[in-house]
């Protein structure tokens, strides 16, 4: 259906994006693309230390190089901006302030030291090599070990003990469960650094109106309103006079959601210089300095009885959060990987306790699916449990899963269950693999000295969750604005707060407009990314919302201008307005097509003579509606992979994956397996071969992609996905499925290695990445 | 400033022009001649989101100087299309297969695909399978499609392609 000109049965049907044409030619405005007239280019000098205090800064020479415009220390930024605070009224949380360039101590790697102005940027990097920083080296803290260990070094005066926060909660008679079991399981994980690397860098244009007093701030961001309202505060700017711009996005993958201290820093520039500025980071600075994501500890003991049935669990979780918070507050992460850990099991009692300590590193940040680990540790203890009662992994998980039958539930965690599918995606997806044929082919290849491997996997995914989901993380749900306009000529402009970078959210919220309205596809243009514009929302793009929250907002407030027009339409054709029917733009009287008015002529005489319109109908054709999720929900996966190990060379080669998913009623197939297949793939490369490596002294030892290795097409195996698309009596009952691959991949590829490992008597994966050479060490071939 | 002059044809316009002798062909390409749709992912060879065709060979812009390409022929995304803003034969196949998301890695991809088409007229061996499409597509890096679709567009333009 290219071009779609289609006038309805848009939702459903795999409709060809309208952002393809403009990315297929290279037509696109990305960040870098922007070239203002008089513009001027930033570099930023970076630490060489992970911690150190700074002892002396010599700019001179950098300031003397010719085509240099300003040279900014520390103490020059400072001096016109507040310092950066994510500080949260969360009790316990210790959420220290820190300058948007370091004038005093350094704690990781790649923290901006000094900002250089210059005509181009090739000059900016020039200066920045003539800059003399001395640095006292202060001891490192380079684990969440190190850093809890007694006698540590503290990297801030704020955070004891470098203890971020620490919290522990009860769920139910945790005692009780462990007294009644027949067996305890124990399991554990560290899970690496990697970190979401977007094909496109961070970076940002900043414009300086002195006539007006007006900022643009043209950025690659996730959440163009929150950018704007912490910008305001950070730059002492007032936020009336603040715009921000989103356009074209290379990417972002939960790295974008936060404001970094560069915004900061290139935008007070561009206000004390009077004109625009750019930024745009490198690969190398990327790598190093934008944060990192995922670096956690678990350790896990189920109580079960003999048949696999769960009775309690107990978590602890050490999560490494580098040197600096950024938003959001490290105790969403851990909010969200205590309240979802249960996943779609049923379970009677659960102990979650955390630390989140300080390190110099970068920042952890969010990467599609910030929660993962939970469905990492809780899927890997399922086979464990398996294993432990003598019982398959399909039926310790078919035993534990909370079915359609048992909904509404609540989770041990306090949060809703209605209308989730985990248990009927498995079933199919149990179904579909044949394990007894898994196991006979398994063992043929073990005869021939081939090791094969499977591995199984089930979640659920808060896309967009519950109310009571998110009052248990401690972060809001927040309904979902949308401004709808029919314009005077009866095509539609729609205004969301979202920040689409990949998502297809033109194509996607179009296709319900068209379909509620009754207007061709290709007159519906979705407008985003402009705080001029949009409607405020505080998360932009994020946590897998849109399939939902967007939707619904932009479904409302269709349905609304539609009663509008068929209200003025019954006027004007002298029929109920029950009636009427619109196509193609055109509202005509069902069955008598020649009884017709153009929506055209109706949005005329709206905007033009509303005075001369039939009395008593509402003229007002633009609107703002609100869609408060009608008590979100879940999306749901189960995920199957087979895998063969060389025993030689130690590399996995993933022979088959196979995804069952159900996120409702899918709006466009393609979309949807858009994002299964990308996020399965991006959960492969995390666990086979990215790696954002430190040493033990804070350097960072992946600063390039010949270091961080990203999956390329042939480590990625063709994806097989089946539907189920479970249908909800709500409005809107189509979920999100952005980050859900990325959370349960790795579950299901580490359950086949474990599989493997188990064939050949070997001891089950502790950590990752699994690289070759720690496969080997797995498998014994080599020491560890 | 050391500059040069050079003589260049992109996208079958030819000009002689004087950049400085370190500018990178893609900063030349991106900046003096406005030819943003090359992207620069990497800037050190691995991601090739900055791939051209170069005397019809495919290249990463971000490894060369624009001095070298003194006499040489280059093609970037923007010149594929037609006049009137149609789609070459590549860009439909990928825009058939809903190939792409963010789009940032699209035009490596696109000029790297556009390069086999080439191969396969000219009568070289091109891939066949999709194992094999997936180990040319080995030097592009796409972080968002999972590639899948990909594949499926070049396969689609290389059975678009007459021999």
């Amino acid at each position: 259906m290219a071009g779609g000109s289609a006038i309805s049965g848009l939702v459903g049907a795999r409709i060809h994006r309208k952002e393809d044409r403009t990315i297929l030619t290279g037509a696109g405005r990305y960040v870098d693309d922007v070239n203002e007239r008089g513009m001027l280019h930033c570099h930023f000098l970076r630490s060489t230390v992970a911690h150190g205090r700074i002892t002396g800064i010599d700019v001179e020479a950098a300031r003397q190089l010719e085509g240099v415009v300003r040279v900014f220390t520390g103490a020059d930024m400072s001096a016109i901006t507040e310092d950066l605070s994510f500080a949260q009224p969360i009790p316990g949380l210790h959420s220290p302030s820190y300058p948007a360039i370091a004038h005093d101590v350094v704690r990781y790697v790649g923290e901006p030291v000094a900002m250089v102005v210059a005509e181009s940027r090739y000059i900016a990097e020039d200066a920045a090599g003539l800059i003399e920083v001395e640095y006292d080296v202060l001891d490192v803290v380079a684990s969440t070990t190190a850093g809890l260990a007694e006698g540590a070094p503290q990297l801030f005066p704020d955070v004891p003990g470098n203890v971020v926060h620490a919290d522990e909660q009860l769920f139910g008679d945790i005692e009780a469960a462990f007294a009644q079991a027949d067996h305890v399981v124990t399991d554990r994980i560290d899970q690496h650094r990697w970190a979401p690397v977007p094909m496109e860098c961070r970076g940002g244009v900043a414009t300086f109106d002195r006539a007006t007093g007006q900022l643009t701030y043209e950025a690659s961001t996730q959440t163009t309103h929150t950018l704007r309202f912490l910008l305001a505060g950070w730059i002492r700017h007032p936020i009336h006079q603040i715009r921000v711009i989103a356009n074209n996005i290379g990417g972002a993958f939960g790295l974008k959601f936060s404001i970094y201290r560069e915004d900061v820093a290139l935008c007070a520039a561009a206000k004390l210089l009077g004109g625009p500025v750019k930024w745009v980071e490198d690969r190398t600075e990327h790598l190093v300095a934008a944060g990192h994501a995922r670096e956690e500890q678990l350790t896990l003991e189920a109580a079960v009885k003999d048949d696999g049935t769960l009775l309690g669990l107990r978590v602890t979780m050490l999560l490494d959060a580098g040197a600096y918070p950024i938003n959001p507050p490290a105790t969403v992460y851990t909010g969200i990987v205590r309240t979802t850990l249960p996943g779609p099991y049923k379970l009677p009692a659960y102990q979650f306790s955390h630390k989140i300590v300080a390190t110099n590193k970068a920042s952890y940040i969010s990467l599609r699916g910030p929660w993962a680990v939970e469905t990492l540790v809780r899927e890997r203890l399922m086979d464990k449990i398996a294993a432990t009662c003598g019982i398959s992994p399909v039926e310790v998980r078919t035993r534990n899963l909370v079915t359609l039958e048992d909904q509404p539930t609540k989770m041990i965690t306090n949060v809703t269950l209605e209308n989730v599918t985990a248990a009927e995606t498995f079933a199919r997806l149990a179904e579909l693999v044949d394990l007894p044929a898994v196991r006979r082919e398994q063992e043929a290849a073990r005869a021939e000295g081939r090791l094969l491997g499977f591995g199984m996997g089930t979640f659920i995914e808060p896309a967009p969750g519950t109310p009571d989901f998110w009052a248990a993380v401690g972060f809001p749900f927040g309904a979902e604005p949308a401004r709808i306009r029919i314009e005077i000529d009866g095509k539609v402009t729609a205004f969301t707060p979202q920040v689409p970078h990949g998502q297809s959210h033109e194509t996607t919220l179009a296709q319900l407009i068209g379909d509620e309205m009754g207007v061709g596809f290709d007159d519906i243009r979705v407008v985003y990314g402009d705080t001029d514009a949009t409607p405020f929302s505080m998360i932009g793009t994020g946590g897998s919302r849109a399939a939902t929250m967007a939707s619904g907002a932009v479904v409302y407030g269709s349905r609304e201008l539609r009663r509008r027009i068929l209200d003025i339409a019954s006027h004007l054709l002298e029929a109920n307005a029950d009636d009427l029917e619109i196509v193609d733009g055109v509202v005509s009287v069902k069955g008598a097509p020649g009884a017709s008015v153009p929506m055209s002529q109706i949005a005329m005489g709206c905007w033009l003579a509303p005075d001369q319109m039939p009395a008593g109908t509402n003229t007002d054709l633009e609107i703002v509606a609100t869609y408060d999720g009608e008590g979100g929900g879940f999306s749901q996966a189960s995920h199957a992979c087979w895998i063969e190990i060389d025993q030689e060379t130690g590399k996995i080669e993933i022979k088959r994956f196979l995804v069952v998913e159900d996120c409702g009623k899918m709006i466009n197939p393609a979309v949807v397996e858009g994002q299964v297949i990308g996020g399965v793939a991006m959960g492969i490369g995390g666990m086979l071969l990215e790696h954002s490596a430190y040493d033990e002294d804070g350097q960072p030892q992946s600063a390039t992609f010949l270091d961080y290795l990203m999956p390329s097409a042939p480590e990625i195996p063709e994806i097989e996905i089946e539907h189920l698309e479970f249908e909800s009596d709500k409005v809107v009952g189509s979920r999100g499925v952005g980050e859900g691959g990325t959370v349960l991949a790795p579950a299901a590829l580490l359950n086949a290695v474990d599989d493997a490992l188990a064939q050949v008597g070997r001891g089950r994966v502790t950590a990752t990445p699994l690289t070759p050479s720690r496969v080997l060490e797995l498998l014994g071939v080599i020491e560890a | 400033m050391n500059t040069r002059e050079i003589t260049v044809t992109v996208n079958g316009r030819t000009r002689t022009v004087t950049v400085d002798v370190r500018r990178t062909l893609a900063d030349f390409l991106r900046e003096d001649l406005g030819l943003t749709g090359t992207h620069l992912g990497c800037e050190h060879g691995v991601c090739g989101a900055c791939t051209v065709v170069i005397d019809g060979a495919t290249a990463r812009s971000c490894l060369q100087l624009a001095v070298q390409s003194d006499g040489h022929e280059i093609t970037t995304v923007e010149g594929l299309g037609g006049p009137n803003g149609e789609l070459h034969p590549v860009q439909q196949a990928l825009y058939d297969s809903h190939a792409f998301q963010c789009g940032f890695c699209t035009p490596g991809f696109v000029m790297t695909t556009y390069g086999m088409v080439a191969e396969k007229a000219a009568g070289r061996p091109t891939p066949c399978s999709r194992a094999e499409i997936r180990e040319e597509l080995s030097g592009n890096i796409c972080r968002c499609s999972g590639y899948q679709a990909i594949v499926d567009g070049v396969e689609r333009a290389l059975a678009g392609t007459e021999q």
